[in-house]
């Protein structure tokens, strides 16, 4: 089993997701975070004095899958994520250890 | 005949002229002519007959105005509505400086902003009635007028206005309490809510009024000044304030300026000239919402300064050059801050209306239209330039109260000076009093009413701010104007009034509504199925 953290932007999410479900992806969680990578954000103007805006906001979306759905998963993020512009995000990639569903008490690739 | 009737091609006019004349000569055409005018002649005779049956029936009792009208019975009525609703929109002014300064601040003392602008209504109230008109509005010395404590002893009418006496005292008081939410503009975010209780009673109570009672008590000595017997009797001209650039705003701005000195900036604010940026504001919906909502309150503010509105022609001159000054402010003020950073700041604009309209509280009744835009786009650019200044001078006012409110106080006094057009000289409850205008240096009229409001301006800033100095040091001696350090990084809101302005963002824990006890299952019934146990 793995876990997938996609962070992505927010206008690009509602079509990541969609594209997730088509795909066979049958849960995840969002987050709404914020955060930077290398260009570390930009400065603005408000009356007359200037500030910076070095966090800026993203969508987060963890994802467990079973083995054989991840590659697909990550090309189906990769093309609707992209924009071709800083600031598309990132993806981490995660073994796991075990997946639990709490009603049930099923464990395994099952409770995915 | 027929064969006449049935013709259907269109005649030229000469061709009809030839055929008059031909029916005339025919005495059948003679007879139908002479039918047809008489039917016409009967039908205009009933019609004139049925208009002046009704008119006799439902219109012979007409209302005729009494010969001499009796300012009692029609002139006092009216003027004393108008005055209370512009006391009612003055009040209504409250609700926008609310709105703005809680915009302005940042979310952890929203609340603190909220209860201050309540508390010091509800204090001025009771301080205006106690003490604050009688020191402003009654008759007493130059200084201060010492009757109607209490509002005890008080006339029908206030003076010559004719208007009912507690009319004008609602309408002062809502001046009264526009000064004292101002004071309170250049404070918020670091002031302890005992220290903000103490340093209100002080305006309310006492500056406000006395420095007040100089320029618009009956026998203030800067409304008397320049007449033989009276303060500067060779200078030929009073002070004149006519809805309270410097009555209300210079005063409620040095004195908030007095109190951000004396309390020092925010933790943790960095200024311009050391690399640091604005705390940002929290919600700029309500602030803009508020600063329009003060817009549509000073049409009372000003053209309710009249207190008639038998002097038709005054008030709808004040209310549109409060109007046009606004407009032109505004406009100024955000090209200002175009040229100077690129973006069109909404700060900026917000701060340039409010500036416009505070510079035109003073002069509105003598200048005109053109006078008015032209005095309120300079405001705009004068409250940029305050803005950085006060930056520059290392004192943190988070919403811009002391240059929209004290230093555009005193261009909007001065300008009073330059604008004058020569056409206006009072107001008065019969209609105005035009004998003695004022006249301008751009009009004409040389200095003398420029050195009158100069001499009017400073006077009353200098002594407002010496005065305001002296009341936040004390205050700051009592340990109660500035709150602790771990108060103001808690959040004055959680701090002071114990509860955040957002507590379902900030505090609460998700998902459990308030008083829910922290374990869900205590007292509901055991065995309740939660689901069968699922084996492998």
């Amino acid at each position: 089993m793995v876990k997938i953290d996609a962070i992505v932007r927010p206008n690009k999410f509602e079509s990541v997701k969609s594209a997730l479900i088509q795909l066979g992806v049958e849960g995840m969680t969002v987050s709404e975070v914020r955060g930077h990578g290398r260009q570390k954000g930009h400065t603005e103007v408000f009356k007359g004095r200037e500030y910076s805006v070095d966090l800026l906001p993203k969508i987060k979306m963890e994802l467990v899958l079973a083995e054989d759905l991840v590659d697909d998963a990550i090309d189906t993020i990769l093309t609707t994520a992209y924009t071709g512009s800083i600031g598309d995000g990132k993806i981490f990639v995660y073994d796991l250890k075990d997946v639990i569903r709490i009603r049930s008490r099923e464990r395994g690739k099952v409770a995915i | 005949m027929k064969s006449i009737m049935r013709q259907r091609e269109s005649l030229s006019f000469a061709e009809k002229l030839t055929r008059l004349s031909g029916r005339l000569r025919d005495p059948e055409w003679r007879k139908y002519g002479a039918t047809l005018l008489t039917g016409k002649m009967a039908g205009v005779a009933s019609t004139l007959l049925i208009m002046a049956a009704v008119t006799g029936i439902f219109f012979s009792k007409v209302l005729a105005a009494d010969s001499t009208v009796k300012a009692a019975d029609v002139v006092n009525p009216v003027n004393t509505a108008w005055a209370l609703i512009a006391a009612f929109l003055v009040f209504g002014m409250q609700v926008g400086f609310t709105m703005l300064e809680a915009g302005f601040c940042r979310s952890r003392e929203t609340v603190n902003v909220l209860m201050e602008c309540i508390v010091d209504t509800c204090l001025c109230g009771i301080l205006f009635y106690a003490i604050g008109f009688a020191f402003m509005f009654s008759h007493g010395n130059g200084f201060i007028g010492y009757h109607w404590f209490f509002l005890q002893g008080a006339p029908e009418t206030y003076e010559s206005t004719g208007v009912a006496f507690l009319a004008v005292w609602i309408f002062q008081f809502a001046f009264a309490d526009t000064c004292s939410t101002i004071t309170s503009g250049a404070m918020i975010g670091r002031t302890g809510f005992v220290g903000d209780l103490i340093y209100s009673l002080g305006v309310s109570g006492f500056i406000y009024p006395i420095i007040g009672h100089w320029a618009w008590g009956p026998d203030g000595f800067l409304a008397t000044m320049g007449a033989s017997g009276y303060f500067l009797p060779t200078l030929g001209m009073s002070f004149h304030d006519f809805a309270g650039s410097t009555v209300v705003h210079t005063i409620g701005g040095f004195i908030a300026l007095a109190g951000s000195i004396v309390l020092g900036p925010r933790l943790g604010r960095k200024f311009k000239r050391d690399g640091g940026g604005p705390m940002l504001p929290h919600d700029l919906t309500i602030a803009a919402s508020g600063g329009l909502i003060l817009w549509f309150g000073w049409y009372g503010f000003n053209p309710g300064s009249t207190l008639s509105a038998m002097d038709i022609a005054g008030i709808g001159r004040v209310s549109a050059n409060t109007t046009l000054a606004a407009c032109a402010a505004g406009l100024t003020a955000m090209m200002y801050a175009y040229i100077v950073s690129k973006k069109w700041d909404v700060g900026f604009t917000v701060n340039g209306f409010l500036a416009g309209l505070v510079a035109i509280t003073c002069p509105c009744y003598w200048v005109s239209p053109t006078g008015a835009i032209a005095l309120g786009g300079i405001a705009g650019v004068v409250v940029c330039l305050g803005v950085e200044l006060l930056e520059w001078l290392r004192i943190d006012d988070p919403i811009g109260a002391v240059p929209v409110h004290g230093i555009c106080g005193i261009w909007g006094t001065l300008s009073l000076g330059l604008f004058a057009c020569g056409k206006y000289g009072a107001t008065g409850p019969l209609g105005p009093d035009n004998s003695a205008p004022l006249t301008g240096l751009l009009y004409g009229g040389g200095l003398t009413v420029l050195k009158a409001q100069f001499i009017g301006s400073a006077i009353i800033t200098c002594s407002t701010f010496a005065v305001a100095m002296v009341l936040m040091w004390a205050v700051n001696l009592t340990g109660t104007l500035r709150v602790s350090e771990e108060g103001e990084l808690y959040g004055l809101d959680l701090h002071e009034h114990g509860i955040s302005a957002y507590p379902e963002y900030v505090i609460s824990s998700l998902a459990a509504p308030a008083g829910m006890p922290a374990d869900l299952t205590v007292g509901q019934p055991q065995g309740h199925g939660v689901g069968k146990l699922v084996t492998e």
